[in-house]
């Protein structure tokens, strides 16, 4: 913590509790100890002063503790040579700050000070009455409001204090919390004029209709909105004042609020910016304070400076709206949006169809012309949130039914983000721009294939609107909770399309090489995959970096980000604990994952064994491993061949037979890549093994197999191997693998 | 501990002489280890091999068969206490019970609704198994023309009486069924023991409590009587329900061999009313008996009743299909809408609720995905566009209807567009992803 | 000698949790009694292994209105009091009902939409006439569920009412409004273990304590997929026993809205012979699908014919033997 911002905080607050003290006296002498003191329709005491202390404060007499255990708060403020940790100290203060600032509120309530009167506003009407400012939230109101709250169609809500540059700025900063749904509250003052003048002049309406609350042109008013998050914790959080830890806890995690300085800070707002710091709030300040980055008691940064002036944007306007993003995206507000803005009905209902070459108006990619897509991470603060932007001529040039070049680069931000998930949201791309009727995308990566079909160009349908869809869908559920910030650039011109493309080519490298360099052994967690379990109950797929899942939709980066998704979900991180047999790959984590998640049925899992506890089987393996003794190796079925196989069994039997989350030695369920995996089988000696394997696999996967082939040592390995077009049963295998030399003669008995 | 595959196919002569069936000893081997396969089919299996599968093979609760023919009635051979373990193999015999006290026109016509009873089901025809003939005169010989007459339903039999001499005549006029002698008790145990031996039928054993019961399971087998059912001697809800599990749980789970065989139960004379014995023997569906035996007949009570056996012995690891082919719903019009789905019964249920109770005329297409959900059945292509052509063309169905419009399920719009090149001619519109907005879709579906 | 039998009593490492509807005058609401379920530590009614300190309760579901689209047999066995929510709920309760299910329609009977301001009326209405536990369900969609119970919650503030029902695509509303005043919620989620764990712990995660949830696996009826719901019940208790503590909540299940949507309970005409007598047959099948509810582990079963509550309750009644 800054010893500036310490050392006024701290000030501010011994300030604030001497004042509280003396008008306390003052009120105490002329009115008495048993002088109630209540704020209006609620029912929750003073509730900061209840929530943090547990006092359950009903009389100017009860307030007295109440403030000493404030001024107990106070420390010293730091003398210039002194060096100490000042957070604990300034925030002590803080929480001081608020306690004081909440028992003047409740004194001058008793006194019938509060609300306060705004005199020369006529139009101001609030729960406080006319003319007057709110006072604190009522029950009924908070109860709504928590509710949306809570179950999130209400982001957050903003506290305002101070006043901004411009009228125009306070209505412009107000009008972007409002379009965001966040709720908007205001108190403080600049040199005597406040936000709440400025909204006023500007014939901008107040009040729990508009979700604008003015609380009072003072700072202490600011109490108002921290007794709002007080009472929420209490109402909806379960707790009992007193629960000071747990209440504080509760704002952090789940109140998105945050406290938007405007003007000039003085030691009071200091102080109180220290107690609203205290519930997790952080504060952004539109003047030069120093800032408070790491993170720790709030979630995010506690203090970020952003001087008005020096915000990038062509004017006023453009800064205001710049400062707002800022605040939801320290707060880390998730926003959504309602509707994607294109002109042709979008829904998961056109994802299959097709635009046809005499319907299509345009395409990109395909025979004549390149489609490029690309995903990458980039640093939050480099990315203007929603920005789309067309890089070259758009497709009204090109006639009709023509080709040509795009490139879609889509930049993501996000404090859950990471470089690993780049893969698994491009491939969202597809069934993103897929939904959009009269758009039809086939591919990936480079060689991505869309049309746009003549209707959809006709109701306007243009480049700008892939960038629409991709931005409103990676901000939408579930990919909001690791995306913060999207944008988005079209590219059509040829020369920065040559650029991306190399870009991008690099980046795909990279990635290939990263899912290569991924091992079992370089990481800590494997994922489970219980989604099978509707029909199959005792099966638990792990997933490895070395082995997939066995359906092949599921590798380990994909469950990595699926969980960071949806944490609660069916791809579960499984530590994997203690090494209990590297040959077969047996770990204690797993072996009690799956014991545990498999109804307490499967005790025992090997990862690289089909011999030894091999993993259970759902039913949707791509491809089936089955031994054939006779031939001291095994064969590999591809869900795709219908025909026998030298087990004597067909894909369909064997799925019967061994399907539905059963653990069979010597069988076992596989995805196909797991085949070109190092760790295939390995304790039983790797992809040599194979003797038979369906002729679909050989023909669609043959550089893949080359390449297990040249790492086995064995060339010509996938040659020696039979498959149905040749052998079909077990008498034919033998004699053709001798003819063959297949090493699996050679090597050690499986059986 | 059961025996794997391998551990199987280790023991067997590995000659792929494919005698039993299957081309190789290794297939063999794994569906004997699935048990959908028996030992016995394999000719050459040595002896010191087929003792040590047996024993890994023995039933932990004996297969007892009562009846001959067609309608004979297999029970026990039960594997799990729960369903969802695997499977409930042999669903309990229901019996109807009569007595040789009534009048004989009495007791015909109650075998005879018995026998004739059968009601539709997914389409199977389900039916209760058999009847019980109790010796309630006391006398040999009216016991016996009961039985003589109840004999001519085919339907299998349990004779009840303590008496060895009316069950001797009872099981001379009954020779040749093998039916249920109940039952052999502390008093009667060794000369009923003899007539099951000498009738080659299965022998009820009766006493209350489970030593005692256990004690006398002995005594039997040590008369060399095999085939047993067991009655603990209770009769009511609780009683039932915790008897039953114990016996069930001590066969399975300790492999305790005197308790390893089929329970009987008699709802009714636990019940107050037959609603109450329909609802007891339902119990006993669920939970572990092997016969019930009904005073009580009524299709009100019947029907339910069998739909639950049906409901609860199906195998989970297989799902229940309804016949595919085309299903009418209101009286559909040449225009009225036309849907299609898979024939996994529950997708066929929520869709064929659905629109029913839009009130809205329509055909509904069920395709063969081979029990599949309509997701499931799509991901492992057996509910693809391909499989949709072709239901739609073999169907006949492009004849009734005069508009060429098809609603495929919301959760596979993604075969629109593949469909469209696999059924010229037709538009593909996709419907809604959950059946329950069907109604909605349907009232402004257009041909 | 015979062997000594030693019976099998199995050690179960967890129970289900208490869950308590509704809340008496010292409790802070109006109910004459509160009703518990769950805290089951063995497998349903084997009181011999495990304690079992509640037997399962049946709740009469009432609508706000009369039920149009319901078998006649129902709007026949309810015929005085079905125009009238209040006197439903009032007969509901002498026919025996635990708990008092009131279900929110989307029109009131003149067919007009029904609005926070009449459901509020409607409760009000039906607490004072029953001193019965209530859970009040919505109409189903999304936006009238929260916009009624939200109003509802509001106005049954303290009664610790449960409010339904909660799904995936929908729960945060309802979850909210339960937290703002008191109440309980119904988990419900499309017959499948981890799916019904994976809500608990979002409604859960929202900050519900998990002593005001119940776990609604749904069900099919009779011969419309009661295996499905009946298994997945029984790996649901087996897996709360074995110790999963996000599967340890009480289930509720709806047998009645099944049974009766069933061609078998609603249609009179244009039906096999076979199937019986209609009432008798309709009535059956209701209970039926109850009772084998309740034998895998049923801890609340929502109901509609007053003749099915007698025979599952007279059915509960006689399980519910404590031995020794």
């Amino acid at each position: 913590m800054s010893r500036f911002i310490a050392t006024r905080a701290i000030r501010g607050a011994n300030r604030i509790v001497q004042e509280a003290e003396d008008l306390l006296e003052k009120a105490l002498a002329e009115h008495g100890p048993d002088t109630k003191v209540t704020f209006p329709n609620t029912a929750y005491y003073l509730p900061v002063i209840l929530g943090l202390t547990g006092r359950e404060v009903a009389t100017l007499g009860d307030l007295k503790p109440a403030l000493a255990q404030a001024g107990s708060l106070l420390h010293p403020v730091p003398r210039d040579q002194l060096w100490t940790p000042y957070l604990g100290e300034a925030l002590d203060g803080g929480v001081a700050t608020l306690l004081a600032e909440e028992a003047i509120m409740g004194i001058k309530y008793a006194l019938g000070e509060q609300p306060e009167r705004l005199d020369g506003y006529p139009d101001l009407v609030t729960a406080g009455g006319e003319g007057y400012c709110n006072g604190p939230i009522d029950d009924v109101q908070l109860r709504a409001w928590g509710i949306q709250l809570v179950d999130g169609r209400m982001p957050g809500f903003a506290a305002i204090v101070g006043a901004a540059k411009s009228n125009e700025v306070a209505v412009k900063i107000v009008r972007e919390l409002q379009m965001r749904n966040i709720l908007v509250f205001l108190c403080g003052n600049v040199n005597g004029r406040s936000i709440i003048h400025q909204l006023l002049e500007e014939g901008v309406e107040l009040g729990y209709d508009t979700y604008i609350i003015p609380f009072g042109t003072d700072t202490i008013s600011a109490i108002y909105p921290l007794g709002f998050a007080t009472r929420s914790a209490l109402t909806f959080g379960g707790m009992k004042g007193g629960q000071a830890r747990e209440i504080l806890l509760y704002n952090k995690f789940r109140v998105f609020a945050f406290v938007l300085a405007l003007g000039e800070v003085d030691d009071l707002k200091y102080a109180t910016a220290a107690g609203a710091i205290s519930y997790g709030f952080p504060v952004i300040a539109d003047t030069v304070i120093p800032e408070i980055l790491p993170t720790g008691i709030t979630q995010y940064e506690h203090v970020i400076s952003m001087p008005f002036d020096d915000i990038e944007g062509q004017d006023d306007l453009e800064r205001a709206e710049r400062l707002v993003q800022k605040c939801i995206e320290v707060r880390g507000v998730k926003v959504k949006i309602a509707e994607i803005p294109i002109p042709v009905p979008y829904g998961s209902a056109f994802e299959g169809e097709r635009v046809r070459k005499d319907d299509m108006r345009i395409e990109f990619g395909g025979k004549k012309a390149r489609a490029l897509e690309y995903l990458l991470m980039r640093d939050p603060d480099e990315l203007e949130d929603g920005k789309i932007e067309l890089v070259g001529p758009d497709f009204d040039e090109v006639e009709e039914g023509g080709a040509m070049d795009v490139g879609i680069v889509v930049e993501v931000g996000g404090r859950k983000m990471q470089k690993d998930f780049e893969p698994v949201l491009e491939r969202q791309i597809h069934y993103f721009l897929n939904a959009a009727f009269g758009v039809q995308h086939i591919g990936q990566r480079d060689i991505a294939w869309i049309r746009i079909s003549k209707m959809a160009a006709d109701k306007g349908f243009r480049l700008k609107h892939f960038g629409e869809i991709l931005y409103a869908r990676f901000k939408g559920e579930p990919w909001n909770s690791i995306v913060d910030k999207a944008q988005v650039t079209l590219i059509t011109d040829p020369e920065e399309m040559k650029k991306w493309l190399e870009a991008a080519r690099e980046a795909y490298n990279e990635r290939n090489v990263r899912v290569a360099g991924l091992t079992d052994d370089a990481v800590e967690e494997f994922y489970s995959c219980t989604l099978c379990q509707s029909f199959a109950p005792t099966h638990v797929c792990v997933i490895s970096p070395e082995r997939l899942g066995l359906c092949g939709a599921y590798n380990w980066l994909d469950c990595k980000a699926a969980n960071q998704i949806n944490p609660t979900g069916p791809n579960q991180p499984i530590s994997k604990g203690e090494c209990l047999d590297p040959e077969v790959g047996r770990w204690s984590g797993p072996e009690e994952f799956v014991y545990q998640h498999s109804n307490q049925s499967v005790e025992h899992v090997t990862m690289y064994s089909i011999m030894t506890d091999p993993m259970t089987a759902c039913g949707c393996f791509e491809c089936m491993v089955l031994v054939i003794p006779e031939a001291n190796g095994v064969m590999i079925v591809s869900r795709e061949d219908p025909s026998m196989t030298p087990a004597g069994l067909t894909f369909s039997t064997m799925a019967g037979i061994f399907g539905g989350g059963l653990q069979t030695p010597g069988a076992m369920g596989v995805g196909k890549y797991y085949l070109t995996s190092p760790k295939f089988i390995s304790a039983d000696g790797g992809f040599k093994r194979v003797v038979w394997m369906s002729s679909f696999l050989k023909e669609t996967m043959p550089e893949e197999f080359k390449a297990v082939a040249e790492r086995e040592g064995v060339p010509d390995l996938i040659d020696r191997i039979a498959d149905e077009r040749s052998v079909t049963t077990v008498e034919e295998l033998l004699p053709w693998l001798e003819e063959h030399d297949h090493p699996a003669l050679k090597m050690p008995p499986m059986l | 501990m059961a025996l794997t595959g391998l551990d199987i196919y280790k023991l067997l002569p590995k000659t792929n002489c494919k005698e039993c069936g299957y081309p190789t000893c290794l297939a063999f081997a794994m569906k004997l280890a699935a048990k959908q396969a028996e030992l016995a089919a394999c000719p050459y299996v040595t002896e010191e091999a087929k003792a040590q599968l047996a024993a890994a093979a023995v039933p932990p609760i004996r297969l007892v068969t009562i009846g001959r023919g067609e309608r004979k009635v297999e029970v026990g051979n039960e594997t799990v206490l729960f369903r969802h373990d695997k499977s409930f193999f042999h669903p309990p015999g229901l019996m109807v019970r009569v007595t040789d006290t009534q009048p004989i026109d009495v007791i015909e016509k109650r075998a005879r609704e018995v026998a004739d009873y059968s009601v539709e089901y997914v389409g199977l025809e389900l039916r209760f198994d058999g009847l019980a003939v109790e010796n309630a005169s006391g006398e040999a010989s009216a016991f016996a023309s009961a039985v003589e007459r109840v004999r001519e339903t085919g339907l299998p039999l349990i004779l009840i009486s303590s008496d060895p001499g009316a069950m001797e005549a009872a099981l001379a006029k009954s020779d040749g069924t093998s039916p249920l002698i109940y039952a052999a008790d502390e008093e009667n145990w060794e000369a009923m023991s003899e007539l099951a031996k000498r009738h080659q039928a299965p022998l009820a054993v009766l006493a209350s409590g489970l030593e005692p019961l256990v004690e006398l399971v002995e005594k039997v087998r040590g008369a060399g009587v095999e085939d047993l059912v067991l009655d603990p001697g209770c009769r009511g809800f609780d009683d039932c329900l915790v008897t039953f599990t114990h016996i069930r749980r001590l066969a399975l789970q300790k492999n305790f061999r005197p308790l390893g065989f089929p329970l009987i139960a008699f709802p009714g004379e636990g019940a107050n009313s037959p609603e109450e014995e329909a609802i007891l023997a339902g119990q006993h569906i669920a939970k572990y008996a092997g016969f019930v035996v009904m005073e009580d007949f009524d299709p009100a009570l019947a029907y339910p009743l069998l739909t639950l056996r049906q409901n609860i012995y199906t195998d989970p690891r297989e799902p229940i299909q309804v016949t595919p082919g085309i299903y009418e719903f209101g009286k559909p019009a040449s225009d009225s809408p036309l849907l299609i789905t898979t024939n996994f019964s529950i997708t066929y249920f929520s869709v064929a609720n659905e629109v029913e109770g839009s009130g809205i005329p329509s055909w509904l297409l069920v395709a063969d995905s081979e029990g599949l959900s309509v997701l499931t059945g799509w991901a492992a292509g057996k509910f693809d566009a391909d499989k949709i052509a072709k239901t739609v063309k073999s169907t006949g169905i492009e004849e009734r209807v005069s508009h060429r419009k098809l609603t495929i399920p919301g959760a596979v719009a993604v075969l629109s567009g593949e469909l469209e090149d696999e059924l010229p001619g037709w538009e593909i519109s996709v419907g809604p992803r959950e059946a329950v907005d069907l109604p909605a879709y349907l009232k402004i579906w257009k041909p | 000698m015979a062997e000594k039998v030693e019976i099998p009593v199995q050690k179960w490492s967890g129970r289900v949790r208490e869950v308590t509807l509704g809340a008496t005058k010292e409790e802070g609401g109006t109910r004459t009694r509160s009703v518990t379920v769950g805290g089951e530590a063995t497998l349903p009614f084997l009181h011999f292994e495990g304690e079992l300190p509640h037997p399962p309760r049946i709740a009469i579901e009432i609508q706000d209105k009369k039920p149009e689209e319901w078998s006649p047999l129902l709007l026949k066995a309810w015929e005085e009091v079905i125009d009238d929510p209040a006197a439903w709920a009032k007969k509901a309760e002498e026919r025996g009902a635990d708990l008092i299910l009131l279900r929110l329609s989307l029109d009131d009977a003149q067919g007009e939409e029904n609005t926070p301001e009449k459901a509020k009326s409607t409760v009000r209405r039906v607490l004072a006439a029953t001193g019965l536990p209530l859970l009040i369900f919505g109409p189903g969609q999304v936006d009238k569920d929260n916009e009624l119970l939200v109003a509802v919650a509001e106005e049954a503030a303290g009664e610790r009412v449960v409010l339904g029902v909660c799904e995936e695509k929908n729960y945060r509303t309802i979850v909210a409004a339960a937290l703002a005043h008191g109440h309980l919620v119904d988990s419900r989620t499309p017959m499948d273990v981890n799916l019904a764990k994976q809500l608990i712990i979002l409604i859960h995660d929202m900050g519900l304590p998990l002593d005001r949830i119940l776990m609604d696996p749904s069900t099919g009826a009779l011969g419309y997929g009661i295996e499905y719901g009946y298994s997945v019940m029984e790996r649901l208790r087996l897996a709360a026993l074995h110790g999963d503590t996000m599967t340890q909540q009480p289930i509720l299940v709806t047998p009645g809205e099944e049974a009766w949507r069933a061609k078998e309970a609603k249609v009179e005409e244009g039906i096999p012979e076979a199937w019986g007598d209609w009432e008798e047959r309709a009535i059956m099948w209701e209970t039926m699908t109850a009772t084998a509810l309740i034998e895998a582990g049923a801890d609340v079963m929502v109901m509609r014919h007053p003749e099915s509550v007698r025979l599952v309750k007279e059915a509960i009644d006689k399980l519910w033997v404590k031995e020794g």
